[in-house]
């Protein structure tokens, strides 16, 4: 695995994050998914305020602020899952790879498989281990040496060891860890290009936390990931750049992690990472 | 001074309280302590307990209650998992015998086995079909493959039947029965158990199976009971039952002393037997014998009539309600879960479901006679007619039921679904269908239950009062409440009354509580997951 070089800085305490990851020995990444005066409505209500971000391929963008500030809204705009909710409605533009994903000619559940996605809560389905990790790959009709995909997924998520001697055990029947685990071997066995992460482990004790983290950083060699947080150490910790947002569903700050938890141009954003608010 | 502080707290009163409580406890016993009267009753009159010798009732205790309950206490001691793996193994067999007798009626007096062996073939070449196209080497357009499988089915229903009645020479009905039922059961076995205990085990108990139901036939036809019987008997009540103890003693050894409660029960109702006719103790002169239960003859004589043409209209019924019902009233509450939009429509829809569910059953009869005899042209009273209404009966109870399974999938698995890039049919066939199933069998079992009692619109689509065995699809039907009202109002007399009535009534009973124990079973098994 890819881990070694990713693992130290990750490691540490909560502190050592809040030196950024070091991105000067990689090359400036490309911008994979913008968004240009983007908002959203629920019904009359405004979710978001015309928000402008790049996000840059291979790299962790972490999105943090208080509850209700739009972050998840903004997350589940890059891979339209908003259109599930009958009153939401879109303005502006979230480009993927250049192309509008609101156009009329992009099918969201095309989309959608080249955007995976982990919820906040542990959902797989009540199958086997297996058939979860298939379950993608089965969608899209992608099952040759479908064995050897869902072996490599596991690998990737850091679960083939506790669960290759029971693939056929009920994925429920894992730990809360675990099944969040699965649920991103789920999302990155079909091979997307971006990773959507609403709060992945904001249901698991630390322990398990730790090793998501741990994860989140490793897929960063390979995926994009674009992770919703709560908790600010964690963004400090595992993300390249992070955004803030605020109440009203404003985007404050956007930069590099560790501009913006040392030397945040905002004030309303410093009074939130030191924690006068939110 | 610690007791002066204690008293100051003084009593508060809860003599309302436990008034209320009493009144509650009341009202909960009136309908139940009402029906058991009326049971015990019924009960009474249809078997006649009292009827025995002291001896006979005294040579059951002995042999069958005594061992029964001292056996049932021992299992509750090694726990309650223990007792009710013994309960399902002794009610699993006694059920399963039932339904496979009127299973057994239905090829011995309805659908002539060559008939059935014909629809059969004619089926399986559309399904072959779509298992060839379902290959992934074989990738045609998607029209194709409808046109494909449409066309075989048509073709094979139109041209196969024919060919196959016009043969020379016919295997008899249990063979039939064997390569129809037996074989595809046996492979399906096969499989299943290859998955659980390995490929051989596997394949040695789908042959075993298929060997005991083949032999059932000779063995049948040897012993007088009937090939066709007792195929149907060992195929649908011999295999599950062996299955089960299969399972318990190779996966659950720690319940298999369970297995001796149906053990004790079964081999002490037959030492009973043995015993009671050995020494000569006269049985209670039941009224719910097997000429009552076989006997086709319908008059006013209450030592010679029966109630097989009722069970036969029943049964017959229940199919036809379940194959109209389950597709059209589950295919309706997808929609409105899980497709349609919040919109007036939808809602004016929800609301006159709910409303549908609560018509007099009668108004139904009416619109059964309305639709099918007055417009539809079908000859009143016939199966496709009586067994169409009663379904369209049941609808509105399927759909409400099924909407609440579908409820009960959290969103959260939909969403993941979806989140993998899954189409909305993919996420209710993958996702939302599988989880709700078990709740979805459930309704429709209830529903059915329901719709097994019904009298009022059998008569008003005029079913047949006085009636014989169906022997065909398009014949006059009745079923079991309608021969019951009959009994009660045409062949109306004291006698009927307490005796043929009350046999009735407990068969009916009998065939409705053993659907919802079925239904509350497969409730229980799936909330466990």
């Amino acid at each position: 695995m890819s881990g070694e070089a990713s693992d130290e800085p990750y490691a540490a305490g909560p502190t050592a994050g809040l030196e950024g990851r070091d991105l000067e020995d990689r090359p400036e990444a490309r911008t994979i998914l913008e968004s240009r005066d983007l908002s959203v409505f629920y019904g009359e209500e405004q979710a978001l305020q015309s928000i402008d971000m790049e996000i840059p391929e291979k790299r962790v963008t972490a999105m943090i602020g208080p509850s209700g500030c739009g972050k998840s809204t903004y997350l589940r705009c890059i891979n339209r899952m908003n259109d599930l909710i009958d009153v939401a409605r879109v303005e502006g533009e979230m480009l993927f790879n250049g192309k509008d994903v609101y156009d009329d000619d992009v099918d969201p559940v095309a989309l959608r498989r080249r955007i995976g996605m982990v919820f906040q809560q542990p959902n797989p389905f009540p199958k086997s281990i297996y058939d979860n990790v298939a379950y993608g790959l089965r969608l899209q009709d992608n099952t040759e040496n479908l064995d050897e995909k869902v072996e490599n997924a596991l690998k990737k998520a850091a679960l083939w060891d506790e669960v290759k001697d029971r693939l056929d055990e009920s994925g429920l029947d894992l730990s809360g860890g675990q099944q969040q685990r699965l649920c991103i071997a789920r999302a990155i066995a079909v091979d997307p290009e971006v990773v959507l992460m609403d709060e992945p482990a904001s249901a698991l004790d630390p322990v398990a936390t730790s090793q998501i983290e741990d994860l989140i950083a490793e897929m960063a060699e390979e995926y994009t990931v674009v992770i919703v947080t709560h908790n600010m150490q964690q963004a400090a910790r595992i993300s390249d750049k992070t955004a803030v947002f605020l109440t009203g569903g404003e985007l404050v700050e956007f930069d590099d992690t560790d501009k913006v938890f040392e030397n945040p141009e905002s004030d309303r954003v410093e009074d939130y990472i030191t924690g006068k608010f939110g | 001074m610690a007791a002066d502080t204690a008293n100051e707290f003084g009593q508060v009163s809860r003599r309302v309280g436990i008034a209320f409580r009493y009144l509650l406890l009341a009202s909960t016993l009136v309908g139940i302590v009402t029906l058991g009267f009326l049971l015990v009753y019924v009960f009474n009159d249809a078997i006649q307990p009292l009827s025995a010798d002291p001896g006979w009732h005294l040579t059951f205790f002995l042999t069958l209650v005594l061992p029964g309950l001292a056996t049932g206490w021992w299992c509750l001691q090694r726990g309650y998992a223990t007792f009710t793996t013994g309960l399902v193994g002794f009610f699993l067999p006694v059920l399963a015998s039932l339904y496979s007798g009127a299973i057994a009626a239905l090829f011995i007096d309805v659908i002539p086995t060559l008939v059935w062996l014909a629809f059969v073939v004619a089926f399986a070449v559309p399904v072959g079909v779509f298992a060839i196209l379902q290959q992934p080497t074989v990738d045609l357009p998607f029209l194709a493959n409808v046109a494909l499988i449409g066309g075989s089915a048509i073709g094979s229903l139109l041209v196969i039947p024919g060919l196959i009645q016009s043969f020379p020479t016919v295997p008899s009905g249990w063979v039939v029965l064997l390569i129809t039922l037996g074989l595809p059961a046996s492979l399906l076995l096969a499989r299943n158990l290859s998955d659980r205990w390995g490929q051989r085990q596997g394949r040695i108990a789908g042959l075993v199976a298929f060997l005991a139901v083949g032999a059932a036939g000779p063995l049948g036809t040897a012993t007088g009971f009937g090939a066709i019987p007792a195929v149907v008997l060992t195929l649908f009540a011999g295999v599950p039952t062996a299955l089960y103890v299969a399972i318990v003693v190779t996966e659950r050894p720690a319940l298999r002393h369970g297995l001796l409660l149906p053990a004790v029960l079964v081999g002490g109702s037959l030492l009973g037997a043995a015993l009671v006719s050995a020494v000569g103790f006269a049985g209670p002169e039941s009224w719910v014998d097997w000429s009552f239960l076989t006997s086709t003859v319908q008059s006013g004589d209450a030592r010679e009539v029966g109630i097989y043409p009722g069970i036969v209209g029943t049964v017959l019924l229940m199919f036809v309600v379940a194959v109209v019902s389950f597709p059209v009233g589950v295919g309706a509450a997808v929609y409105l879960e899980e497709y349609a939009p919040d919109n007036t429509f939808t809602r004016i829809v929800d609301v006159n479901i709910s409303n549908l569910a609560g018509v007099p059953s009668v108004v139904y009869g009416l619109l059964g006679l309305g639709l099918f005899v007055r417009y539809g042209g079908a000859r009143s009273g016939t199966l496709i007619v009586a067994g169409a209404t009663l379904a369209l009966l049941i609808l509105p109870i399927i759909i409400i039921s099924t909407r609440e399974a579908i409820r009960s999938v959290p969103d959260s698995m939909r969403q993941a679904s979806y989140g993998m890039g899954a189409t909305r049919w993919q996420t209710v066939r993958n996702v939302v269908l599988p989880r709700a199933f078990p709740g979805i069998l459930t309704g429709t079992i209830l529903a059915l239950s329901r719709a097994i009692g019904e009298t009022a619109p059998l008569l008003v689509i005029g079913a047949a009062q006085v009636f014989g065995v169906p022997d065909s699809w398009s014949s006059t039907i009745g079923a079991m409440p309608l021969q019951l009202y009959v009994w009660a109002s045409t062949y109306a007399s004291p006698e009927f009354y307490t005796t043929v009535l009350a046999a009735g009534i407990v068969v009916l009973l009998t065939a409705m509580l053993t659907m919802n124990s079925i239904a509350i079973f497969v409730r229980n098994k799936y909330q466990q997951r």
